[in-house]
C-alpha cells in the first residue's frame, strides 16, 4: 500500500461514488471512463479525484492547489456546468443516484484530461493591465485614505479568483474567441472603479474596443457560474455605464444603449424605426435597406410616421431630469442595488428553512 | 386570476402578433388581463447599462402602476422585461432606504409610489405553476397532433437564476411540459438554453450570428418542425435574421418560429386574425399544414 493510500484509511462513514470522466490524451483522443470507488461522506469532487489518482489511476490529470475555493485552480465541468471541484459536495449527488460526467472547461484548449491551457485566459487578464496605476512614481509620506463607500464600487469584482468558470461558458466567446470575456472585463472594472487608480478614462477607452464591453451578449452564464459571487456581467454593465458617463459613447453598442434612454424619455416606448440609423448611422442604415424592406413587408419594422407615445410620458421625462440632477451616474447606479441582491440567497435559505420546519410540524 | 399586463415594447410594435395572441388566449386560461397604460419601456438591459439609476426608476414606475390595479401579479411576455422588472422589484422590496428615495422621486413627478406588493411573472410561469398544465389540456382541444416542437428558452428567463429562479436554469422543463400538454412532441437539443445573440445583433452582428446559428442548426438536425420561444427578442432574431444566416453561411433553414402564445393558440384553435402568422418572415403555414391545422 502506498503512503498516499494510507492517508485514505478512513474511520468515518463512507459512500460508494460513481462518476464518468472524459479522458483526453495529448493527441486529442477522447474516451469517457467510468470510475466506481469508496469515499468518505464528507468528500467533495476534488477529494474523489484525489482518491482516483492515488488508488485507481495515477495518469488522471487535473489541477488543484488550495482545496478551499481561493486559488481558482480546480475549475472543470460537472454535467456541462463549470464548477470548482473543491466546492461540489458529492454526498447529495450520490444519494440522488445520479452519475455525473466530469469534463474540462470550455472556451480554452484542452491539454490533457481535465487540464486546459490557461494561456489565452491569462493573456486577456494581462491585456487589461491588472495593476494599480496611482499616477505617481514615488509614494507620498502620508497615508492615502479611501472610504468604505468608495471601495464598495468594486467590492464584488475584487472577489475574483480567476478560476475561468465564467469564461468556460461565455456564449459570446464561443462565437468570437477574441472577446475579452467576463473575467478580464471584471478585472478591468476592478481597476476602473478603484478610487486610487488615475487611468480610468484611458482604461475605458481601451475596453471599448471591438472585442470589449459591447461584445458581451448578456447571456448571464458568467453570473450563473461564478463560484465567488463576482457577477461579471454586472461588472461589464458597470463598465458600460462608466464609459457613457465619461462620454465614451462612439461604439455601436453604446449608441444602441443611448437610443433606449432617448426613447424612454421622449416617447416612453422604444423608437424601433430609428434604432438602426441611430446605432449604425445613415451609411449603416443604407447598407441594411434590403433587409429593412423585408422586415417592413412583414410589419416587423413600424413604417415611418407618428411614433407610438406612452400615456403620461412627461413623468418619464421628468424622472430622467430628476435622477440626472441627483448624480448617481455610472457604476454607482448599479452599486446601489447590490446590497439588496446580495440578500437573495440568505432570504431564500431562510424561507426554505421555515418551509422545512413547517412541514416537520 | 386578474393580472396587471405589461406587454413591453416589441409586442406593441414589431411583434404585435404576440400581443394579439396573448390577449386572445389569456381568457381561455382563466387569466384576466388589466393592461397597463401609463408605462414605458423597461430599458431592455440597455438603460440598465447606459443610465442605471434611470433604469431603476422606470421599472419602479411600472411596478407602481401595476400595484395600482390591485392585482398582485404583473404578467410579462418577454424574457428581458421579466429580468429587468424582477431585478428592480427585488432591489426595491429589500432595501427600505433605496425604495424611499425612489418613491420620493416618483411622487415628485406625479407618479404613484411603490409599496412592494407585486410579483413579476412571465406568462410561461403562470401556465406552468399550479393547475396550469391541466387547464392547458382542456384549452388545447385541437391539439398539435404530434408536431415536433423545439423549445428555445432564451437567456433572461433562466439566468441569473437567483433573480429568476422559476426552474433549474440548466435543465428547464416548463416549455416541454406545455408542448406535451398541447399534444406536440418536444425536441431536445443542447442549445435550447443558450443565447440567440439578439442584444448585440446590431452592434456586433457577426458575433450574434455565430450564436444564433447554433439553436437553429441543432433544432433542424434534431428534426424539429417548428421552434417556440417565450421571448419576442429571441423570436425576432430567430425569425427575421435567418435570412442573414442564409447570406452568411449559404444555409437556408426555413425554420418557423412561434411565440409561446401562438403555439398554444394553434392547439386552442385561435383564428389567424389573432395568431397573425402573416407577420412572420419565415412562413409558418407549411409546418401547420403537415398537421392539417
Amino acid at each position: 500500500m502506498t503512503e498516499a493510500a494510507d492517508i485514505h484509511d478512513w474511520d468515518e462513514p463512507t459512500m460508494d461514488v460513481a462518476l464518468k470522466i472524459w479522458r483526453v490524451d495529448e493527441d486529442g483522443e477522447r474516451d469517457l471512463v467510468t470510475y466506481e470507488l469508496e469515499a468518505p461522506e464528507w468528500a467533495c469532487l476534488l477529494d474523489v479525484l484525489d482518491i482516483i489518482k492515488d488508488r485507481h489511476d495515477g495518469s488522471l490529470a487535473y489541477r488543484k492547489s488550495c482545496r478551499m475555493m481561493i486559488c481558482g485552480s480546480c475549475g472543470m465541468r460537472m454535467d456541462g456546468r463549470a464548477i470548482l471541484a473543491c466546492k461540489e459536495r458529492m454526498k447529495p449527488i450520490v444519494e440522488s443516484g445520479h452519475v455525473p460526467t466530469i469534463s474540462p472547461m470550455g472556451n480554452l484548449p484542452i491539454i490533457k484530461d481535465l487540464v486546459v491551457d490557461m494561456g489565452p485566459f491569462w493573456q486577456k487578464i494581462r491585456d487589461v493591465k491588472p495593476w494599480l496605476d496611482p499616477g505617481y512614481d514615488e509614494a507620498s509620506d502620508r497615508e492615502r485614505i479611501v472610504s468604505q463607500q468608495q471601495m464598495s464600487v468594486i467590492q464584488k469584482e475584487a472577489l475574483c479568483i480567476m478560476c475561468g468558470c465564467c469564461v468556460s461558458e461565455c456564449n459570446a466567446m464561443e462565437s468570437d474567441p477574441d472577446f475579452r470575456g467576463p473575467a478580464a472585463l471584471a478585472k478591468g472594472m476592478r481597476f476602473v472603479g478603484d478610487p486610487r487608480d488615475q487611468t480610468a478614462v484611458e482604461r475605458l477607452n481601451d475596453l471599448n474596443d471591438e472585442h470589449g464591453i459591447w461584445d458581451c451578449t448578456r447571456c448571464y452564464f458568467c453570473n450563473e457560474r461564478c463560484p465567488k459571487g463576482v457577477d461579471p456581467r454586472d461588472a461589464i454593465a458597470k463598465l458600460g455605464a462608466e464609459s457613457i458617463k465619461e462620454g465614451i459613447d462612439w461604439d455601436l453598442g453604446a449608441k444602441h444603449a443611448n437610443w433606449f434612454v432617448t426613447s424612454a424619455k421622449t416617447t416612453g416606448w422604444l423608437r424601433e424605426t430609428d434604432l438602426v440609423p441611430k446605432t449604425q448611422g445613415i451609411l449603416g442604415a443604407v447598407r441594411e435597406t434590403k433587409f429593412a424592406l423585408t422586415l417592413l413587408r412583414h410589419g416587423k419594422v413600424p413604417p415611418p410616421g407618428p411614433v407610438h407615445v406612452a400615456a403620461d410620458v412627461d413623468e418619464s421625462r421628468d424622472l430622467y431630469n430628476l435622477v440626472k440632477e441627483q448624480g448617481l451616474d455610472g457604476a454607482l447606479g448599479i452599486v446601489q442595488g447590490e446590497a439588496a441582491l446580495a440578500k437573495i440567497e440568505h432570504i431564500e435559505a431562510e424561507r426554505a428553512h421555515e418551509e422545512e420546519e413547517d412541514s416537520a410540524e | 386570476m386578474k393580472v396587471a399586463y405589461y406587454k413591453g415594447c416589441l409586442a406593441s410594435l414589431s411583434a404585435k402578433e404576440l400581443d394579439t395572441s396573448t390577449q386572445a388566449l389569456a381568457p381561455k386560461l382563466g387569466i384576466e388581463l388589466d393592461e397597463l397604460e401609463s408605462v414605458t419601456c423597461c430599458g431592455a438591459g440597455d438603460i440598465h447599462e447606459a443610465e442605471p439609476d434611470y433604469y431603476l426608476h422606470l421599472n419602479a414606475r411600472i411596478l407602481a402602476y401595476s400595484e395600482q390595479t390591485g392585482a398582485d401579479t404583473l404578467m410579462t411576455i418577454c424574457n428581458v422585461c421579466t429580468l429587468n422588472l424582477r431585478q428592480a422589484n427585488w432591489q426595491l422590496k429589500n432595501d427600505d432606504e433605496l425604495r424611499t428615495r425612489v418613491n420620493t422621486n416618483l411622487e415628485t413627478v406625479g407618479a404613484p409610489p411603490y409599496h412592494g406588493n407585486v410579483e413579476v411573472k412571465h406568462l410561461l410561469w403562470l401556465i406552468a405553476e399550479g393547475d396550469g398544465y391541466e387547464t392547458l389540456k382542456q384549452v388545447a382541444h385541437k391539439g398539435l397532433r404530434g408536431l415536433k416542437v423545439a423549445p428555445f428558452y432564451g437567456c433572461q428567463i433562466l439566468r441569473p437564476s437567483k433573480i429568476l429562479g422559476f426552474e433549474d436554469p440548466d435543465k428547464p422543463h416548463s416549455l416541454e411540459a406545455i408542448i406535451d400538454a398541447c399534444g406536440g412532441e418536444a425536441i431536445d437539443y443542447p442549445a435550447k438554453i443558450k443565447c440567440c445573440g439578439f442584444p448585440i445583433i446590431q452592434a456586433r452582428e457577426e458575433t450574434a450570428l455565430g450564436e444564433l446559428i447554433q439553436p437553429i442548426e441543432q433544432a433542424t438536425e434534431a428534426g424539429a418542425d417548428v421552434m417556440v420561444t417565450p421571448c419576442p427578442l429571441c423570436h425576432l432574431s430567430l425569425d427575421a435574421w435567418q435570412s442573414k444566416l442564409r447570406e452568411r453561411t449559404g444555409r437556408d433553414f426555413q425554420m418557423p418560429i412561434l411565440h409561446l402564445s401562438q403555439l398554444i393558440g394553434v392547439a386552442a384553435g385561435l383564428e389567424e386574425s389573432e395568431l397573425k402568422f402573416k407577420r412572420h418572415v419565415v412562413p409558418v403555414q407549411p409546418a401547420l399544414e403537415k398537421i392539417e391545422v
